[in-house]
Order: structure tokens, then sequence, then C-alpha cells
């Protein structure tokens, strides 16, 4: 591949798509609180803008306006650092995801993704799986019981989906045979998307990426109720908000790799719209998520570990077994 | 092959940039109290404070959570390589798998019964 793809269009593509994906979180703040309020039968947010959609923008100015509240006794520098590296991890994830097939504008190559490396699941696993440290890290040098509380959970939890979710895309990487991205959509081109073969997959990929993200019905390291707020109790201002735009950035991560890895990704009925499908799809998936934490109660939290170790492990070692014996017979 | 990571370090410049400029203005723009008094800054205890946490204990169960990950993270990663390449392998490596699945599942069922699944 010799791509006549200089520099400045990486960085013109970079600004473009983390504006995109900073715009879909604001909106999807804006979409979420709509979306419940509907279905608890009230209008959600109504008062800045039409329909409340000035609403995203009120509340970032809160946030920065806001005092940052800091805690006497914690832990100034692991304090500060941790919602950046949650930040920074989750935005920088999306990098890897690919949006489209690649166009041809005035001799120049512009391809449908930030950076198409070889290993960019792995890419994607790891920069997750380093972005729990911000929330382990914030709710330990917040130095209250709450906070520690949430970050245990977070990091018992994240640490016990993450087996499931990562054995749940074997199957795809064993029909796909490659690591990237880019190459696991091509070769849905032909055939099936693999929502299809991998029905179990994408079941087992779904709960879990629900897990991981700490979403309803598994948001119990932040359950209100029990936790005040979980591992963010201490925070407040824009350090908060930072917290806040990981778990949102995590959720659109997230969903775009749902889309690549069993809904092909940009490809669609009618090719030209390209990128536009692969939006509408995460679009779609996002609401699913939405649409979960309206509808489902919280799990216990034993219900919640044995879940996940008795019931996804199991299912999703199989699933992979029984797809290696499939590729190579078939 | 470098080049490939140039695009990923460009934007992680601008994913590192993001979130720390968000800081940089909310230190220059927040709003500030007065005064400061010491009241103020002791953590959220549902309004009786015994202090920080300093030397709080928790469940092993916790702990044993962490060991478990650990074992079974590292099978992924072996299973990661094998999976890309099985298809030109073939039955080869799918008894290889099956056989390291195998062992892992006696291990498996060895946790469970042993109760370490179980969450206390």
């Amino acid at each position: 591949m010799n791509l006549n793809e200089p520099w400045w269009i990486d960085a013109i593509k970079a600004l473009v798509i983390i504006n995109l994906v900073l715009g879909v979180f604001a909106y999807m703040t804006w979409v979420e609180r709509k979306v419940i309020g509907r279905m608890q039968q009230r209008y959600g947010p109504n008062r800045t803008g039409p329909f409340g959609l000035l609403q995203p923008i009120a509340d970032l100015v809160k946030l920065i306006r806001k005092e940052s509240f800091f805690p006497g006794s914690a832990i100034d520098v692991l304090y500060i650092t941790a919602p950046v590296v949650s930040a920074f991890t989750a935005l920088a994830a999306f990098s890897v995801i690919p949006f489209g097939a690649g166009w041809q504008v005035g001799g120049y190559d512009i391809t449908g993704q930030i950076a198409n490396v070889q290993i960019s699941l792995i890419l994607l696993f790891a920069l997750g799986s380093f972005g729990i440290y911000g929330f382990i890290v914030g709710g330990w040098a917040s130095d209250s019981k709450y906070s520690l509380l949430g970050s245990m959970r977070t990091c018992a939890q994240l640490v016990s989906y993450e087996v499931s979710l990562a054995l749940s895309v074997l199957g795809v990487i064993l029909m796909a045979g490659s690591l990237s991205l880019v190459d696991i959509v091509h070769s849905q081109e032909a055939d099936w998307w693999y929502a299809v073969p991998q029905f179990i997959g994408l079941i087992v990929f779904f709960i879990a990426g629900t897990a991981e993200t700490n979403r309803a019905p598994f948001d119990l390291p932040e359950a209100e109720q029990e936790l005040v707020a979980g591992y963010h109790t201490e925070y407040s201002g824009m350090r908060f908000g930072l917290f806040q735009m990981a778990e949102y950035v995590n959720l659109i991560v997230l969903s775009g790799l749902c889309v690549t890895l069993f809904f092909g990704g940009w490809l669609g009925p009618w090719e030209p719209l390209g990128p536009l499908w692969f939006v509408l799809k995460v679009l779609l998936v996002l609401f699913v998520f939405i649409w979960m934490r309206t509808t489902l109660p919280r799990l216990r939290y034993d219900q919640l570990m044995s879940f996940g170790w008795k019931v996804l492990l199991p299912v999703a070692t199989l699933n992979a077994l029984v797809t290696a014996a499939l590729v190579v017979a078939l | 092959m470098l080049d490939n990571w140039l695009p990923f370090l460009i934007y992680g410049a601008l994913a590192l940039a993001i979130p720390l400029s968000m800081l940089g203005m909310s230190f220059a723009f927040a709003t500030r109290p007065s005064h400061r008094t010491k009241t103020r800054t002791i953590p959220f205890e549902s309004g009786v404070s015994q202090g920080p946490p300093r030397l709080q204990r928790f469940t092993i169960s916790f702990y044993l959570t962490a060991l478990l990950f650990i074992v079974f993270d590292i099978e992924i990663v072996f299973l990661y390589p094998l999976a890309v390449v099985l298809e030109p392998l073939g039955w080869f490596a799918f008894w290889e798998l099956t056989f390291f699945l195998g062992i892992l599942g006696v291990a498996y069922v060895y946790i469970w019964r042993k109760g370490a699944l179980e969450w206390r």
C-alpha cells in the first residue's frame, strides 16, 4: 500500500474527527436526557434554546465556571491527572475505528480511518484497559469512603467483563483472520455481516460492553443509592466533566467497535452514503444503550460477578471454539 | 510501517490537548470562594465525617477477582495471535487450541468447585 497521504491531511482529519466525537458526546447527553424523559412521561430539558438544544453548551459553561473543589486529604497530582488519563484514552481509542472506505481528492488519498495499524483491535483494548487506571486512581486518590468503594467496584467489574469482551471478539478474528479493523470490515463485504454467523459473540460482546462502560443495568460502580456517585464523588467542575466525557466517549467507541465488528462498519445497501451508514448505525446502537438504561433495573453485585464469570466466560469460550472448528472445516 | 503510527500520534496529541485545555480553562475561569475554611475540604461522608479512610480494609473477593483476571487475560493474549493464523494452519492449530482450552477448562472447573467464583 503506497498511499499519497501527507501528514497535513492526517492532521485535518484528526481535528475533524475528534470534534465530531466530542459533538456526538455533547448531544448524546442531551438525547439521553430527552429520551429518558419521554420514556418516563416527562419533557426532559426544554428551557435552553428550542427543544433544549443548547443544554450541552450551557452544561459545559457551567462546569467550567464551577469551583474546582479539592478535598483537603486528596493526593493532589494523582487526583488531578486521573480524569485527564481517562478522557485521553477514551478519545484516543477512536483513532483506529474505520468510518469510510477512503476517497481520492485531487490526487491525494484520504483513508477512511485515522490510523490504519495492523494491531488496531489490540491497541483499542489496551487503551481501554489503560483508561481504567483513571477511574481507579481517581477514586483512590480522593481519599473518601464512597470514592474508594466505587473505584474498587469499578476495578473488579471492568476486569471481570474485559475477559468476556475480549473473548467474544475472538470469533470475529477467527473468521476475518486479521486484527486490523479495516480488514475485518472488508471481509464482511462479500458475505453476511458477522452479526449473523457470530450472533452469540454479538450478544456476549454487547452485554460485556455494557458492563465495561458502566451503563445500566451494570452501573454498580456509581450506584447512586448506595455510593453517592461512586469513584467521582469528590470531583466537581471540569474534572468531573472530564470523567463524564470519558464515560460517554468510551460508549461511543464501544458502539463504533460493535458496528465495525458485527454490523459491517461503513457498508450499506447504497454505496455512496459511506460514512453516513457508519454514523447511522452508531447512533442506533447508542439509542439501544439509552433504551436499556430506562428499561432494566440494576443488578446486585454478587449477581453481576457470578454472571460474568459463570455465564459469559464459558459461553464466549465455547463460541470461540465452535467458530474455530467451523473455520477450519469449511 | 512507522508511517502508520504517525496519524495516531497526531490524533493522540489532540486527544491529550483537549482534556488538558478543558482543565486549564476550568483553572482560569472557575469561581473561587472568597475565603477557605477547613471544614469545606473534608471528604463527603453523608454529613458525619470520621476522617479519610486511610486504612480501610476490603473484601478478599476484590483481590481474588484480580488474580482470576490475570489467569484468564493471559489466555486471551495467547489466543489472539493464534486466531489470526488459525485458518492457514488448519486442523493442527485447532487441536492446539482445543488442548490449550482443555487445560484451562480443568483449571476453570477447579476454581469454580473451590468456590473462588462465589462473591462473598
